[in-house]
């Protein structure tokens, strides 16, 4: 299991071609040869038989020619010696001359006794002027025995040449498809292997013009195409396909080589992060098309902006990085960054409209030996995070105090579940109050977050947090429990008809089943849904109209009022105030502070307290904090107040006993409670 | 050997004188006669004895050269004996192997007269230079012996002796076996024609085989005993045996006698040649007969040209004078017999062998005159 190739499916045991070749060629050749040279002999042999029957026919015919003389005038002596002559033909065994009666007249025999199997006899005729008749007969023996020796041993020459040819065949075969087929394909295969080890298409050095040149111009052409097509997809990796900009990907690389190459070893990297702001507005506007030109511009720009040895990429979005790797010192950086920020601000024509880009840019810059130079782009998003918080359309540079909170910040997201957990997390109460008759009418349920080593922290730093976390909805059912037990107690406690608020994340506006389970919850407890209020803001509605707007309805058909909550400060929409379901509208604090002084806020609470009165909504100015801001408001119709002035969030116990302390009507009592923010929800 | 020659002339000539003296020719005549055979070679040594013989009976000095069987030889001493200042009367020469040829143009060329003896022109030779006396005038002639004839006496005498004794094989016919010296040579060719012309004559005789034996016993011998050996695995009776001349007769003698066969009693033998051998054999009964007598062809050359010198040419008849051999049998023995063997041709008259006045060219040189020729011996009378 620990070899890697064993995981690849077992290929089929390596059959070479060459040796499958030579198997299938030689012993045909082989047995070609063989049959193909014992036929040319075997033909061979029965021409020399039959050329041997010929030949001893001729002698015998010669012979008796010769013979019928002597034999005819009985010149016996003669006769054997003209037989004997015969016996230098090495093949005759034995030869024979019978007269006319059928008596032996001369016989030889050879000397070396050979086994005779043919024999060839011709008469012997006589002829003179008078008298022509046959004289006898000669008889020749004769041995093939010669002729077989001959064969066999030619045989088996030509066995022997023919298995030397075939041997040689087989060495040139191996030597030749060595040469012209085993080594284009090993070199073909090496390059399969060097680009299977390093993802490069490696060419193969074939030059041959044969079909296996043909097949590796063909495998190199292909190659070259698997190479380019490896390099547009390396590149593709690691560029952003719209702007041509590195990619995130391509970031890790970039930095590791920053932290590898930095030239001298106190030089700073200044690594800057930058997030054009409002980039959904311009999309949404103008349509995507124009936002990828957008986007082109900006890179261009960006480029434009840099020198040779900065780097400029984009991590997707609206976001893009610019990295210089040799900065001086801080403020120099902070200079460039600023320099790129002005860069990006130059008006672009989109649509034959001008639009001004605007950007944020997180700085962070450390030395290029930092060991922690990895985490440059998380350090100059802490600082982008600052910025587009804080300031956006600024360079926020990363400093301790920005450290620290981000620290905070990552502490308090991770301590999210324990919180949830150790009931770390407190539903307060703040009341508001009838400004005409001061009585107390409701309460607004306020979460805090009672941090073992942070203390109490408020909902305007980690509500964002636990949105992030995704932790609206637990956290939103953990604040609709307690109010409603805090309406248990209260109607327990003799003020049963005291209403309490709860805020809404826009997130719990799309969630269908909150209605059903803010009814169950009463039920629970058993206290009406009309106790309830809900607060929401004008940007939940906005993102999700369709589906705000039936959630509105079926809380409000439980009995439950719905108050839109920071009017004025958002898009204080009067479509909104018509289209929706809604029962109050809470003036922000912001147009509160100034009043009675400020003739402006004063005219714009007018508007919207005529307003409301036009419509029917119930009106509830937000953070009261002195007598003469409670009586303005009531003089310019404000049904409801809300502030320190009467009183601050506090727990339920607390509250419970403030109500308790709070025999007469209108009475102004401060309760101590902690010193936190502002309130923002 | 000159010296033994020198002697003979000397007495030949000594005789010729005396002869001369007594019977009253017209003039001594010198006469040269170049042999071309070896010395001691029977025939011709009897042909040049009986030459000489005559020579002393007819006043005629016969000088003999002998060409030791080299017919470059021959010819030298034929050359040599025409460019002699003293010539001779007369050149006898044998046109064996053709060599007498240019001898005869160089005697022409010399006036010298020739007479071409046994072998005369042949072939071409005859064709070119004709008859005698024609292109050439000093060409007086030729004699010869008809030795067909003879070959056919010998055969009839055979198939006369094998139906006296009923030699008839089973296939009802005479069986007989023929030994030729040669092929080639006229002399041997005239005797197998003998034989052919006699047994052509005869429906109930066959030949088996004429066999060669190259004139020798023991080819004869041979031949004979194959013939035998075959005649018998083919069940034939053979009857009788002709042989060219007598050795081979001879050596078919000793076949037959090896075969089991009694010669004379069995089968009968024939030769030719008159030879000693042969006589004895006759004697024995177990040969038949031996033709021949034409080594005295000699001392008849001698007559022609005595007859010829003294006015009586030969030509008168024909320019070529053929002989009749004549066979010896048991019957004739006694009168020749002694002849032959001891080779006493001065016992021979030759003189009465001359032609008579009035007929000149005619001759008879057969055997009863012969005989009559010579002295009655004692006791051989009957």
């Amino acid at each position: 299991m620990s070899d890697p190739a064993s995981n690849e499916p077992a290929a089929p045991r390596l059959r070479p071609v060459v040796r499958a070749m030579i198997w299938a060629t030689v012993p045909v050749l082989l047995l070609v040869q063989l049959l193909a040279s014992a036929g040319v002999e075997a033909s061979s042999f029965w021409s020399q038989v039959k050329q041997l029957d010929a030949r001893m026919a001729r002698v015998a015919e010669s012979r008796a020619e010769l013979i019928a003389e002597p034999l005819w005038k009985m010149r016996y002596d003669q006769v054997t010696g003209v037989l004997n002559e015969i016996m230098h033909d090495e093949t005759i065994a034995a030869a024979a001359v019978y007269d006319d009666t059928g008596a032996v007249i001369a016989r030889v025999v050879a000397r070396s006794e050979s086994p005779s199997i043919a024999e060839v006899s011709r008469p012997i005729h006589y002829s003179n002027g008078n008298i022509s008749v046959q004289a006898g007969r000669i008889a020749i023996a004769y041995s093939h025995a010669a002729l077989y020796a001959d064969a066999g041993s030619r045989l088996v020459l030509l066995l022997v040449v023919g298995l030397l040819a075939t041997f040689a065949t087989l060495i040139a075969m191996r030597i030749s498809a060595n040469i012209f087929i085993g080594r284009p394909l090993a070199v073909m295969m090496s390059a399969i292997q060097r680009s299977k080890q390093d993802g490069r298409a490696y060419p193969a050095d074939v030059t041959s013009s044969n079909e296996f040149g043909q097949l590796a111009r063909a495998f190199n052409a292909m190659q070259h195409t698997t190479s380019g097509a490896l390099d547009r997809l390396g590149h593709m990796a690691a560029h952003d396909p719209l702007t041509g900009l590195p990619n995130r990907r391509s970031l890790t690389e970039r930095l590791a080589v920053a932290s590898r190459d930095g030239g001298r070893s106190d030089a700073l990297v200044a690594f800057c992060f930058i997030d054009l702001d409002d980039f959904k507005g311009i999309n949404d506007t103008f349509g995507h098309e124009a936002g990828d030109q957008f986007l082109i511009q900006i890179s261009q720009r960006l480029r434009r902006a840099v020198e040779a040895e900065d780097w400029v990429a984009r991590l997707g979005g609206d976001e893009f990085v610019v990295i210089r790797p040799e900065v001086s010192n801080e403020e120099a950086a902070h200079a460039f960054a600023q320099q790129v920020l002005e860069a990006i601000s130059e008006p672009i024509r989109l649509h034959d409209k001008q639009v001004v880009p605007r950007a944020s840019i997180g700085l962070a810059v450390r030395r290029a030996d930092d060991p922690e130079l990895s985490h440059l782009p998380t350090l100059a998003d802490i600082a982008l995070y600052h910025a587009k918080s804080k300031a956006p359309g600024t360079v926020a540079v990363l400093d301790e105090a920005l450290q620290r909170e981000y620290r905070r910040r990552r502490d308090l997201e991770l301590a999210i579940p324990a919180g949830f957990a150790d009931g770390q997390f407190e539903v307060w109460y703040q009341s508001q109050v009838d400004l005409e008759s001061q009585e107390v009418v409701g309460l607004e349920a306020l979460i805090r977050w009672r941090h073992p080593d942070h203390g109490v922290i408020g909902p305007a730093e980690f509500l964002p947090l636990i949105e992030r976390s995704g932790n609206n909805a637990r956290l939103t059912r953990y604040v609709l429990t307690n109010a409603c037990w805090a309406l248990q107690r209260l109607a327990a406690a003799g003020s049963p008809q005291i209403r309490i608020a709860i805020n809404l994340p826009p997130s719990e506006l799309a969630d269908h089943s909150l209605a059903a389970e803010l009814g169950a919850t009463c039920a629970r407890f058993d206290v009406p849904a009309s106790l309830l209020e809900l607060e929401i803001t004008e940007g939940s509605l906005i993102n999700n109209i369709a589906s705000a707007s039936e959630t509105l309805h079926r809380l409000r058909r439980l009995g439950a009022t719905i108050a839109l909550d920071d009017f004025g400060t958002g898009y204080s929409s009067l479509a909104h105030l018509r289209r929706f379901p809604l029962d109050k509208v809470k003036i922000d604090k912001a147009f509160i502070s100034e009043i009675p002084h400020s003739a402006e806020d004063k005219a714009i609470v007018g508007v919207i307290a005529s307003l409301a009165g036009t419509l029917g909504l119930t009106l509830v100015a937000e953070g009261i904090e002195r007598a003469e801001q409670a009586e303005a408001m009531r003089e310019m119709g404000v049904m409801f107040g809300q502030g320190y002035f009467y009183q601050r969030p506090q727990p339920l116990d607390a509250v419970l006993q403030w109500l308790e302390s709070r025999p007469v009507a209108g009475r102004r009592v401060l309760t101590d409670s902690p010193s936190i923010a502002p309130e923002f929800a | 050997m000159t010296g033994f020659w020198r002697i003979l002339l000397v007495a030949g000539t000594a005789c010729g004188l005396v002869a001369s003296a007594g019977h009253g020719f017209a003039k001594p005549l010198d006469v040269v006669f170049v042999s071309p055979g070896k010395t001691g070679e029977v025939f011709w040594d009897m042909v040049a004895q009986s030459m000489q013989a005559a020579g002393r009976k007819l006043d005629m000095r016969v000088e003999v050269l002998t060409s030791e069987r080299n017919y470059r030889t021959m010819q030298e001493l034929g050359f040599g004996v025409v460019a002699r200042a003293d010539k001779p009367d007369f050149l006898i020469l044998s046109n064996e192997e053709s060599a007498a040829v240019p001898i005869l143009e160089a005697a022409e060329a010399a006036g010298v007269k020739t007479l071409l003896l046994s072998n005369t022109l042949i072939g071409e030779d005859a064709k070119r230079l004709g008859p005698p006396r024609q292109k050439l005038k000093t060409w007086l002639g030729d004699i010869t012996t008809d030795l067909q004839t003879a070959g056919a006496r010998m055969a009839s005498a055979l198939i006369t002796a094998a139906r006296a004794e009923k030699w008839q094989s089973p296939d009802g016919k005479i069986h007989l076996l023929g030994i030729g010296g040669d092929e080639i040579t006229p002399a041997s060719i005239a005797r197998n024609a003998g034989l052919k012309l006699a047994v052509d004559a005869a429906p109930d005789v066959v030949v088996d085989r004429l066999l060669f034996a190259n004139w020798t016993q023991s080819e004869a011998e041979q031949v004979t005993a194959n013939y035998l050996g075959w005649a018998s695995r083919k069940q034939i009776r053979p009857a009788g045996i002709w042989a060219g001349n007598d050795p081979m007769a001879l050596g078919a003698l000793r076949a037959v006698v090896a075969a089991g066969l009694v010669p004379g009693r069995d089968i009968q033998l024939v030769g030719l040649n008159w030879s000693e051998e042969a006589l004895r054999e006759i004697r024995a009964g177990r040969l038949l007969l031996t033709d021949g007598g034409h080594f005295l062809l000699g001392g008849w050359s001698i007559v022609l040209l005595r007859d010829y010198a003294d006015g009586c040419d030969f030509a008168a008849v024909s320019p070529r004078v053929e002989v009749k051999t004549s066979a010896i049998t048991r019957q004739n023995l006694g009168s020749v017999g002694d002849l032959v063997k001891t080779r006493a041709f001065d016992r021979i008259d030759f003189t009465k062998f001359r032609a008579k006045p009035g007929r000149c060219g005619h001759y008879d040189f057969s055997l009863d005159a012969l005989i009559s020729a010579l002295p009655l011996p004692e006791g051989a009378a009957d």
